[in-house]
């Protein structure tokens, strides 16, 4: 098995990951989305808040805002020593005190851990006019996004079959096929037509190419033929700035690694009882 | 107030609309301005085009 990074920033990373079985890849994208842990807000006290909106909106949109989370910083709640009580080891407190006229940005969000502060200051949270006033204090918990998709560090996560796009010695390079193409993957070289070797991932295995070709009266069979390789996979991962993506990418490996681990654990324990 | 997420991928809009709005009416073509911010996605470049601001309507009756 082997990974080719293709694009890699805090923000986004592409990759290929090539000769895996679509169930690995698949439980990949799974871990990625459902499995890594992050920070999230998910419960807050109320103190004063005479805003325009109410105490529930104004809950649910600081559980949006995403936290930067270090790996291993904090555990999750239900597996820390203070058996849910809420210690250092497990939850962050932030406190928020903003007095109108002004914007509420979620950088007015005051960590007790400067680690953990927002990933973005810039996320508005509601506009007071002048004499209204919110006082909230918030506390964030580490948790995954099989639980609620405000714990996901991942917005975009996918993957798709690697393409593979021939061209048959049939063709009578008429060129329908390069016009019809919407992500322009091919082109015409004199009169043959040819896969741009650099375009061929843009590819989405729509085949208009292959009905276009088809259309033109060719005989019974296309000139092209679509397919894509089935050990193959183009990933997509983008992240929410909580956890930089190609480390999203490296926790839900150690994870998958950790729960194989367990399985076969398990599965030995039976084989010898 | 604009939803702090997309609805559908999750990205944070939010952040963004300020600047969306203010170059928007100093008359700017929407599609530019998107495609600045790195809004490539139909979802996400939905949320800004389509968000009508009624906090400055609504704060006067509170």
């Amino acid at each position: 098995m082997r990974i080719e990074c293709q694009h890699r920033d805090e923000h986004s990373c592409r990759f290929v990951l090539s000769g895996a079985l679509p169930s690995f890849a698949n439980s990949v994208r799974r871990a990625m989305a459902a499995e890594v842990p992050k920070l999230a807000i998910d419960s807050v006290g109320i103190y004063d808040n005479t805003s325009g909106l109410y105490d529930e909106m104004l809950a649910h949109r600081l559980g949006l805002v995403p936290l930067r989370t270090e790996e291993g910083t904090y555990v999750p709640i239900r597996e820390c020593t203070c058996e849910g009580q809420g210690c250092d080891r497990c939850t962050v407190s932030y406190t928020l005190s903003v007095e109108g006229p002004g914007m509420v940005w979620s950088r007015d969000l005051i960590p007790n851990d400067p680690e953990a502060a927002p990933a973005s200051g810039d996320i508005p949270i509601v506009k007071l006019e002048k004499g209204q006033k919110v006082v909230i204090e918030a506390r964030a918990i580490l948790s995954t996004g099989k639980e609620h998709a405000k714990w996901q560090p991942t917005t975009v996560c996918g993957y798709k079959n690697y393409p593979r796009v021939s061209i048959d010695a049939h063709c009578d390079g008429c060129g329908a096929c390069v016009d019809a193409c919407p992500r322009r993957v091919l082109h015409l070289v004199g009169r043959k037509v040819e896969v741009d070797g650099e375009r061929l991932e843009d590819c989405s295995l729509c085949r208009l190419c292959d009905k276009a070709c088809l259309a033109t009266g060719i005989g019974e069979n296309s000139a092209i033929l679509v397919g894509s390789e089935p050990d193959r996979f183009i990933f997509t991962v983008e992240s929410d700035g909580a956890i930089p993506a190609p480390e999203i990418l490296r926790q839900s490996i150690s994870i998958i690694r950790a729960r194989g681990e367990e399985l076969s654990r398990a599965l030995s324990e039976i084989a010898e009882g | 107030m604009i939803p702090v997420r997309c609805f559908t991928c999750g990205k944070v809009v939010s952040s963004f609309w300020e600047e969306f709005k203010r170059r928007r009416d100093a008359g700017e073509d929407p599609k530019t301005i998107l495609d600045d911010l790195g809004l490539f996605r139909y979802c996400c470049r939905r949320m800004l085009l389509s968000h009508k601001e009624i906090i400055d309507v609504t704060n006067p009756y509170q």
